[in-house]
C-alpha cells in the first residue's frame, strides 16, 4: 500500500513539474477553451536538441484576432517556453485585425503574451496588410521605428521587409545589406508568402520576382511568412526553404491544395506556432499545433 | 520492300513528335515575346516628363507642408506606447487636414500625370500572367473606405499589397506618402496619419 502512495506521489510529481512552471500556474488563471484545457493533460513533446549557446526562436503570424485562440496559442507557446527557454519571437505581420486604439494593443497583443513578455521575451514584427504604419513605434515591436529592418543574434542575421510595399527603395536597401552581411545564416521574414499551396491567396508571384534573386545571390537560406491562415513548410525551392507560418490567431480550415506540388509538409486544422533552434550549421525547426500536437519537425542544414 | 504496318506506326509516331516540337517552339516564343512585352518600360515622352515632373513638385510641397505640421505634433519615438502612438496619429491627422482646409481631388493626379499612370497600369496589368495580380488587389477588403480627399483611410480596412513590378515604373515617393488601391481606384495616402491626399477613380483598366 505504501508503495503504492509511493508511486503516485511520484507520478504527480512529475506531471507538476512538467506542467505546474510559474508561467503555466498564471496561465490558469487566465480563460481558456475547452481544447486547449483537455490538451493540458497531453505530454509536451520537444524535437530541439536545446544545443548550449544555440539561437533559439519563436514565430507567430497572423495573430491579432484577440480571440480566446490565439490566447491559447499564447499559453501554449509559455508551456514551450520552461522546456525551450527561447529568447525572442518573430511576427509574420497582421499583428492588429480590425483598429489600432491603444486598448486593441492590450487584447491582440499584450494580454495573449503578457507572460512571454513579463519574461522578457522580446517580439520582432514585421508589417502585414492589416497593420497600420504606427506599428513600428511600438516599443514591444522591437521595429525600431522602421518597416524594415536588420537585427542579429549569434551568428544568424534576420531581416524584416515590408511585403506591403516592395518598392525600390527597400529593395536597394535589402541588397546592399545583404552584399556586406558576414553572419553565417541569412534569414527573411515578411507577410506575403513567395510560395503557398493555400487556396485562398497562395504564391506571391510578383514579390517573389523582385526578392528571390536577390535572396539566391545572397545566399539567404530560410524565408519565413504569414498571409495564409495555415501551416505550410514548402518543398525547397532553388535551395532555398520557405515557411508559411500564418495561422497563430486566425484559422482557415481545409484551404490547404494537397496538389499544388509545392508542399513538403501542411497543416490547416488548427492554430499553431513554430520553434526554431540553430547551432552551427544546422536549423532545427518544430511546428506545434494550438493544443500541443507535434505537426512538423525537422533539420536544415547550412551547407 | 513492302510498307510494314508497324513501320508506319514508326512513321506516324515521329512525325507526331515533330508537330509536337513545332508546336511547343511556338509557345515558347509567344510566350517570350508576351513576356519581353511586359519587360518593356513605359515609354515616356517629354510631355510625360513634365507631368512627372509637376506631380513630384506638387508632392514636394505637401511634404513641406507635412514638416511644418509635423514639428508642432507630439514627438514620436521607435519606444512608444499604444497611447502615445494614438495621440501622435490623431493629431497629426487633424493638424494636415486643417492645414489643407480646401484640399480636393485632382490636385496631385492631374490630368496630364493621371494619363501618364493610367497608361503605365494598362501595360503592367495586361496578359495571362498578370490576372493574378488583379485578382489580388480585387480580393482586398477595403469595405468601410471612403474615397474623401483629406479623410482618413479607415482603419478597419485591409490595404492592397502594391506590386514590386509596378512600383518600379510609378514615380517615386518619398517615405511620407503611399501608394494605394481601392477596387479600380488609386490612391495617394500619408503613411502615418493615413489620410487620403488624393485618388484617381477607375485607374485599373
Amino acid at each position: 500500500m505504501r508503495r503504492i502512495h509511493a508511486h503516485h506521489f511520484l507520478f504527480a510529481l512529475l506531471i507538476s513539474a512538467i506542467f505546474f512552471t510559474p508561467a503555466s500556474a498564471q496561465k490558469l488563471n487566465g480563460k481558456s477553451t475547452a481544447a486547449a484545457k483537455s490538451a493540458d493533460n497531453a505530454p509536451l513533446k520537444l524535437t530541439l536538441p536545446v544545443k548550449d549557446g544555440s539561437v533559439r526562436f519563436a514565430v507567430i503570424g497572423d495573430t491579432g484576432s484577440g480571440t480566446e485562440q490565439q490566447r491559447d496559442v499564447g499559453d501554449m507557446m509559455v508551456k514551450y517556453h520552461g522546456l525551450f527557454p527561447y529568447e525572442f519571437v518573430l511576427m509574420m505581420g497582421d499583428n492588429m485585425y480590425g483598429g489600432e486604439a491603444p486598448q486593441d494593443f492590450e487584447k491582440k497583443f499584450a494580454e495573449p503574451y503578457r507572460v512571454l513578455l513579463t519574461d522578457k521575451v522580446k517580439f520582432y514584427a514585421t508589417l502585414g496588410n492589416h497593420d497600420q504604419a504606427l506599428q513600428t513605434n511600438y516599443k514591444n515591436f522591437n521595429m525600431d521605428g522602421k518597416e524594415y529592418y536588420r537585427f542579429t543574434k549569434g551568428d544568424v542575421a534576420f531581416y524584416s521587409l515590408n511585403s506591403n510595399y516592395m518598392d525600390k527603395k527597400q529593395v536597394k536597401w535589402l541588397e546592399d545589406e545583404l552584399a556586406k552581411e558576414t553572419s553565417k545564416w541569412k534569414i527573411c521574414f515578411f507577410h506575403h508568402p513567395p510560395y503557398s499551396s493555400a487556396k485562398k491567396h497562395g504564391s506571391d508571384g510578383q514579390l517573389r520576382e523582385a526578392v528571390e534573386p536577390i535572396f539566391l545571390k545572397y545566399g539567404v537560406k530560410v524565408v519565413l511568412t504569414g498571409h495564409d491562415h495555415v501551416y505550410e513548410r514548402i518543398k525547397p525551392q532553388k535551395g532555398i526553404y520557405y515557411f508559411v507560418s500564418g495561422a497563430g490567431g486566425k484559422l482557415r480550415t481545409g484551404d490547404i491544395d494537397k496538389n499544388s506540388g509545392l508542399t513538403e509538409k501542411s497543416y490547416d486544422r488548427d492554430l499553431h506556432f513554430m520553434l526554431f533552434e540553430i547551432a552551427g550549421d544546422q536549423m532545427y525547426f518544430q511546428a506545434i499545433s494550438r493544443t500541443g500536437e507535434t505537426i512538423d519537425s525537422g533539420v536544415i542544414n547550412r551547407k | 520492300m513492302p510498307f510494314q504496318p508497324y513501320m508506319k506506326k514508326r512513321y506516324i509516331l515521329i512525325w507526331l513528335l515533330v508537330c509536337l516540337l513545332i508546336f511547343a517552339s511556338g509557345v515558347a516564343v509567344g510566350q517570350k515575346t508576351q513576356n519581353a512585352a511586359l519587360a518593356e518600360p513605359v515609354v515616356v515622352s517629354p510631355a510625360d516628363k513634365a507631368a512627372i515632373e509637376t506631380f513630384e513638385k506638387h508632392v514636394k510641397g505637401y511634404i513641406e507642408l507635412r514638416n511644418k505640421v509635423r514639428a508642432n505634433a507630439p514627438k514620436l519615438s521607435k519606444d512608444s506606447t499604444p497611447e502615445q502612438i494614438h495621440a501622435y496619429r490623431t493629431t497629426l491627422e487633424q493638424s494636415l487636414r486643417n492645414a489643407r482646409p480646401n484640399a480636393k481631388r485632382g490636385e496631385f493626379f492631374r490630368p496630364e500625370t493621371a494619363d501618364f499612370i493610367r497608361r503605365t497600369l494598362k501595360i503592367e496589368f495586361q496578359g495571362k500572367d498578370r490576372r493574378e495580380l488583379r485578382d489580388q488587389i480585387f480580393e482586398t477588403e477595403t469595405q468601410g473606405v471612403v474615397l474623401r480627399v483629406n479623410y482618413p483611410y479607415a482603419q478597419t480596412a485591409e490595404l492592397s499589397e502594391m506590386p514590386a513590378t509596378l512600383l518600379t515604373k510609378l514615380p517615386q515617393l518619398p517615405k511620407e506618402l503611399r501608394y494605394r488601391f481601392v477596387g479600380r481606384n488609386m490612391l495617394l495616402v500619408d503613411r502615418e496619419s493615413d489620410l487620403i491626399i488624393d485618388f484617381m477613380p477607375e485607374a485599373l483598366p
